[in-house]
């Protein structure tokens, strides 16, 4: 079966030139003109814009991958590395170099973003393997109490999940993205008991803190992200004066539009 | 079992026995090829538990439960999944080209049974073989190979109904509800230890017991998965579908698996056990499998090379084989010429093959005149092969692994033999007759072995002191007339001259309990055990024979064999691994010069003082076929003697230590690459393979190197042209004696299954199951000998053998005594000569070969072991084969025998390790008075807490995990004077943590 898979060696030379990229930005800047280094600059802006437009292909992954769309989502999953990292280096230049004022903050959480997922790709996935027949006590005399506990919650799912999804068998089912704009709090309610019945099985406290948490990690760190552009479009949108701290302000659309 | 939902009557399911699985790891070694699979990836794995505080050995075969609520597939964020359940079957898939490799099935399974590609990062799980069972398989590739039978599949209702016929309780693995569909049978014996505590299989079980860190090290793993894994890694399936299938046999063990060779435009891509052969049914070990992996291994010899660098340095360059050849015959007819023939040694090992072994290398010495050629016999097994030829006159014992023959046994007794690793096959064979007739097993070994954890009784025995065992089980049998009179009366020989010494001698059970460290009341019980079964198998091994009274103790327990009437019946027997092939080889007298002297030794550890300071006379040009410098004791002295050697060629497969010391190295072909037979083994099968594939590079076969070297010194009209055909050679040269005429190849093709049981006199010949029997004439004897020694019966005692032994300072009626380097002082064997010297002609060896005499040293003062004491060498060393996935040096260079068995390990009791400061998995220094070396430390309460054992094979030169080998703390002066073999299963030693 052919996947198309990113090969550790590409995934670490695409690393390698993006890195190289961000340096070589960073030294070669005061070289250019300077509205390669004005914050906002009609240049920077539209780098910025172009940059942001290509992180939306990692959130269209998301969504793709849970929206029953993506016809192959190993291909959305490389869409996301490809852009992620073109658009990290967009961002970078974005910057302007300033990497003393908050903003910077946002190029931070996006390189964690992207070293966390080179590291779960390249060395993680070693954990990952490694995990097969690690959980021996599985096999150990089973614990009353844990089981009377599950079968409770097996029959609260159940009768939750004949009002969230009645075709659905409780056996194969989880909750996903259209059942979450569906019916959001039977959606919520059922993935609380989902975590709960997961907390009893102890599979994830049985591996390695990293292998168990990376991915949550790595998640939360994406909706930081998000969250801190929405925050930064605000500020120079709204606070331009309070964001130039008594400077000049330099940005694009607001020199250009007005505001 | 408290499962949340009922399956569907179609669902399909594995059923693992684990009363049957002795953790081979065969079945992993059929995933992996059946999938493509690579280091790190796995679909199923087999887990090895040991216990702490009890000694307890358990396996779990663990692959997908292929759960009624799968936590793996509601845990795939994937929409729609990647992963499904068939709602018919029940079978669980991943469709890799949707996974993503979030991992997170994998952190789902509570049953870790969910495997992930690091390289290709996805999930990969078992799917009960869809793909193959699509193309017209029955089974699964796992249970297709399982040498127990461990390992069933079908339909789930199916597979409880059978075991709930055959009254097995299927065990509750159910503890989350989600509805596993794989069956586990529980154990089901009442296990019980003599001496020592007790083992129960309620404890013996991973639920209880701890893994042996070392085998899942992350450096050790890592070691392996750097390296790329040969063919067929990561192929597409459509690439592996065979297009031709060829039967034949693996080349290895002595267990001689009978597989078929499957072809894709005439490439190998993959190795299954021959299904249809009517005696091991497809059942192969890992080991047959996993030469699909040598003959496609980068690491492969593939041409001639000449020394460059110093000695051991390891630096060569290439050259052709005409270069090779031709500077090779000029030096030896130097050597001839300024030392004699006799200067030039060869030693034959396991890798070179029973076909070359026994004709073209043994033509080769002959023409050129030298006695000094042996193999690995003499570090092995010489010591039951000259018990078996005085006592029965012939090698083996004549039973068969048929359920009329051995399968009708009431009590099997392993005594230094652990077959459930050395011959897995065959052992499953056994077990499974055990499980069906109700038979008995006791094992007596100084480890909780493989082989000792599934029996009912394990007997933790004094490592050296089977001997005293064996005289007092026959003591307890004689003195309390439990014996069979009539038999001993009809066929034994010095018979009553035996009876007299024995009782005479005291070696009752109260003698022997505390040089056994077994209890008395345990001995008396096997004892009248042994002498009340309608039919007892005792099976011993290289426990036995690895000692300086090798011959001795193997006789002993052919006596208590014969007494009891286990000897020419059907399931009774004494049985000692190989059965030897009686190949014929042999160089017309007119062109066999004259050897002029004897042999130096027969083992070829006696030959470095003949290499190191020419005595009793130089040695100065060795051929070698394997590892000797992983494999010789006393690795110290035989390194340097090969640094002073004027020529030293080696012929190998892969580069290893001995390499490093040639002058020029030969790559050799194996198995299918240059057609021969496979191990001489337990019951007689003469398996042939076929040349299938040409050798990698410019590789050739044993027989070719031989022929063309041989023409170079012009011994061209014996060793012809034609003879580099295997098949030519074995119908012209190789059968032309009277048990092995009807074994042509025309016979060996006729069966599918390519092997024939000997002795066959002509073609149309029947095989014959089980041989001596009562009223029957040895086939190649004289009517109305039963045995085929001179006289038609088990010879115990003569005044013709009296004598022979006599010239070694010994008797005929075997003396107990035991090793030099032992815990608590007992008789041991003291060589009067040393390999210096000529010593006397052995009456036991042909050629005419030398021998040390020996005398047996009664305890007192000065014993050496007491001595050894003093300095704080205070455990008791035990070295042996590994599990069943290695075989002494070449399946190391085997990516995925790594993979299973990474690391050199030191199994250590959990209160020597306390005392010691010792962890599972810590790194630990072994130290005798011949050597030093370090290895991983396995903490396993299922070993005597005096002892310590290491295995053999691992060595500095390896791939992957190299380490230092276990010979280095060996010692080759302690022999047996009879059969010349060396005391490798006990020496003492101190245990440290190794330094940094």
């Amino acid at each position: 079966m052919q996947r198309p898979d990113i090969h550790d060696t590409r995934l670490l030379q695409l690393t390698a030139a993006v890195v190289a990229a961000i340096i070589a930005w960073f030294l070669l800047r005061g070289l250019l003109p300077e509205a390669w280094r004005t914050p906002g600059s009609r240049e920077l802006y539209l780098i910025g814009v172009a940059g942001v437009l290509l992180l939306l292909v990692p959130v269209a992954f998301v969504v793709a991958k849970r929206g029953g769309s993506g016809a192959n989502p190993v291909n959305w999953f490389n869409a996301h590395v490809f852009c992620s990292f073109a658009g990290m280096v967009l961002i970078a230049i974005h910057s302007g170099g300033f990497l003393r004022r908050p903003p910077a903050l946002l190029l931070l959480a996006l390189i964690a973003l992207a070293a966390l997922g080179i590291w779960a790709r390249v060395y993680g996935s070693r954990r990952i393997a490694a995990t097969f027949a690690s959980k021996a006590p599985a096999f150990r005399v089973p614990d009353a109490e844990t089981r009377e506990r599950l079968r409770a919650l097996i029959s609260e799912k159940r009768a939750l999940l004949a009002q969230l999804d009645p075709q659905a068998n409780e056996g194969t089912f989880s909750v996903n993205l259209p059942h979450f704009l569906r019916a959001p709090r039977l959606a919520l309610a059922y993935r609380r008991l989902a975590r709960e019945e997961s907390r009893l099985l102890g599979s994830r406290a049985a591996v390695s803190p990293q292998q168990a948490w990376w991915r949550p990690l790595h998640m939360a760190l994406a909706w930081i992200f998000v969250l801190g552009v929405v925050i930064h479009v605000i500020t120079v949108t709204f606070f331009a004066g309070y964001v130039a701290d008594g400077g000049p302000i330099t940005w694009w659309h607001i020199t250009a539009w007005g505001g | 079992m408290d499962s949340i939902e009922r399956g569907p009557s179609e669902r399909l399911a594995l059923l693992i026995d684990l009363e049957r699985c002795t953790g081979c790891k065969s079945c992993e070694a059929a995933c992996k090829t059946e999938h493509r699979l690579g280091p790190g990836e796995y679909r199923n794995k087999v887990v090895w538990a040991s216990e702490l505080e009890e000694a307890g050995l358990a396996f779990l075969t663990l692959t997908c439960q292929h759960c009624e609520r799968p936590a793996c597939l509601r845990a795939c964020p994937v929409n729609p999944k990647a992963i499904s359940k068939d709602p018919v079957t029940g079978i669980v898939r991943v469709d890799e080209s949707r996974c993503t490799g979030c991992g997170e099935c994998v952190i789902a399974c509570p049953y870790s049974a969910m495997g992930f590609d690091a390289q290709g990062h996805h999930a990969v799980k078992c799917d009960l073989c869809v793909d193959r069972r699509a193309e017209g398989e029955k089974t699964t590739a796992c249970a297709s190979v399982c040498p127990t039978q461990a390992i069933r599949f079908g339909k789930r209702s199916e597979l409880l109904a059978d075991a709930q016929q055959s009254g097995r309780a299927p065990r509750d693995q159910d503890h989350f509800l989600l509805g596993p569909a794989t069956i586990y049978l529980e154990r089901s014996s009442t296990q019980k230890v003599g001496g020592m505590v007790a083992v129960t299989p309620a404890r013996a079980h991973p639920d209880h017991s701890r893994r042996p860190s070392f085998m899942d090290g992350l450096a050790a793993q890592t070691a392996v998965q750097a390296q790329r894994p040969a063919f067929p890694y990561r192929e597409e399936r459509a690439d592996t579908a065979a297009d031709r299938v060829v039967p034949g046999g693996c080349n290895i063990c002595f267990n001689c698996c009978t597989v078929k060779f499957h072809f894709k435009n005439n490439k190998l891509v993959k190795i299954t056990g021959n299904d249809d052969d009517p005696l091991l049914k497809g059942r192969v070990c890992p080991k047959s499998q996993l030469t699909l992996q040598m003959y496609h291994s980068e690491h492969r010899l593939l041409y001639p090379q000449k020394r460059v660098g110093a000695r051991g340095e390891g630096r060569f360059e290439r050259i052709s084989w005409e270069q090779a050849l031709d500077e090779i015959a000029e030096k030896l007819k130097v050597i001839r010429d300024q030392y004699g023939a006799e200067a030039l040694a060869m030693y034959i090992g396991t890798r070179t093959g029973i076909l070359d072994y026994r004709t073209t290398t043994k033509m080769f010495a002959q023409m050129f005149g030298t006695p000094n050629k042996d193999g690995t016999d003499p570090f092995c097994a010489s010591g039951k092969n000259v018990a078996f030829e005085i006592t029965l006159g012939s090698i083996g014992s004549g039973n068969s692994y048929t359920e009329n023959d051995l399968g009708s046994a009431e009590l099997y007794v392993y005594m230094g033999d652990n077959q459930a690793e050395t011959r897995p096959v065959y052992f499953g064979m056994i077990n499974d007759w055990r499980l069906k007739n109700g038979a008995k097993m006791v094992a007596v070994d100084p480890r909780l072995t493989a082989t000792a954890s599934k029996a009912d009784r394990w007997l933790p025995i004094r490592p050296g002191t089977d001997m005293a065992l064996a005289l007092a089980l026959a003591q307890h049998i004689l003195a309390n007339n439990l014996h069979d009179a009539q038999f001993c009366a009809d066929w034994v020989l010095g018979f009553a001259q035996w009876r007299d010494y024995i009782l005479q001698k005291q070696y009752t059970p109260e003698w022997a309990a505390p040089i056994t460290g077994l209890a008395a009341n345990d001995i008396r019980q096997l004892a009248e055990e042994i002498a009340a079964a309608d039919g007892c198998v005792i099976f011993a091994s290289r426990g036995i024979n690895q000692h300086t009274n090798s011959t001795q103790t193997n006789r002993v327990l052919m006596f208590l064999s014969a007494i009891t009437g286990n000897w020419g019946r059907r399931g009774g027997a004494f049985f000692n691994m190989s059965a030897g092939t009686p190949l014929a080889a042999k160089v017309p007298e007119h062109r066999a010069p004259k050897i002029t002297r004897q042999r130096v030794r027969r083992s070829p550890a006696g030959w470095t003082d003949a290499m190191l300071h020419g005595k009793p006379y130089p040695i100065r040009a060795l051929i070698s076929c394997n590892n000797p410098l992983a494999q010789w004791p006393g690795q110290e002295k035989a390194r340097a003697a090969f640094a002073s050697l004027d020529l030293m060629v080696h012929i190998e497969l892969f580069a290893n230590e001995t390499s490093a010391y040639a002058d020029y190295l030969l790559p050799a072909a194996s198995g299918i690459e240059k057609g021969e037979i496979g191990r001489s083994n337990d019951d007689r099968r003469v398996v042939w393979i076929d040349k299938m594939i040409d050798p990698p590079g410019e590789a050739r076969s044993d027989t070719w190197i031989w022929v063309e070297l041989g023409k170079r010194l012009g011994f061209g009209d014996v060793l012809k042209e034609e003879y580099k055909d295997p098949a030519v050679l074995w119908d012209e040269v190789c059968i032309d004696t009277p048990a092995m005429k009807g074994c042509t190849q025309k016979r060996l093709h006729s069966v599918p299954h390519r092997w024939v049981r000997i002795p066959v006199a002509t073609e149309d010949a029947p095989e014959i199951e089980t041989l001596y029997l009562e009223g029957t004439t040895v086939p190649t004897g004289a009517p109305g000998r039963r045995f085929p020694t001179a006289s038609g019966k088990l010879e115990f005692w003569t005044e013709e053998l009296e004598a022979k032994f006599n010239m070694l300072g010994m008797s005929a009626l075997p003396e107990f005594y035991s090793e030099r380097e032992q815990l608590v002082d007992l008789p041991y064997m003291e060589l009067q000569e040393t390999d210096a010297e000529e010593g006397v002609i052995s009456p036991f060896c042909s050629p005419a070969t030398g021998s040390a005499r020996g005398k047996i040293i009664a305890p007192g003062p000065d014993h050496p072991g007491a001595k050894l004491r003093a300095r704080g060498f205070d455990t008791e060393l035990v070295t042996g084969r590994p599990p069943a996935a290695h075989f002494h040096s070449w399946t190391h260079y085997f990516w995925q025998s790594q993979e299973m068995w990474p690391d050199l390990y030191c199994q250590i009791h959990p209160e020597k390790a306390a005392k010691l400061g010792i962890k599972d998995g810590e790194r630990v220094c072994v130290e005798s008075a011949h050597g030093k070396i370090e290895a991983m430390a396995w903490v396993h309460a299922g070993i005597r807490p005096t002892a310590v054992f290491i295995p053999i094979g691992w060595g500095e030169r390896q791939p992957y995990n190299p380490w230092r080998p276990v010979n280095f703390l060996t010692d080759k002066t302690q022999r047996d004077p009879v059969s010349d073999q060396t005391n490798l299963k006990v020496l003492l030693c101190r245990v440290s943590r190794a330094a940094g």
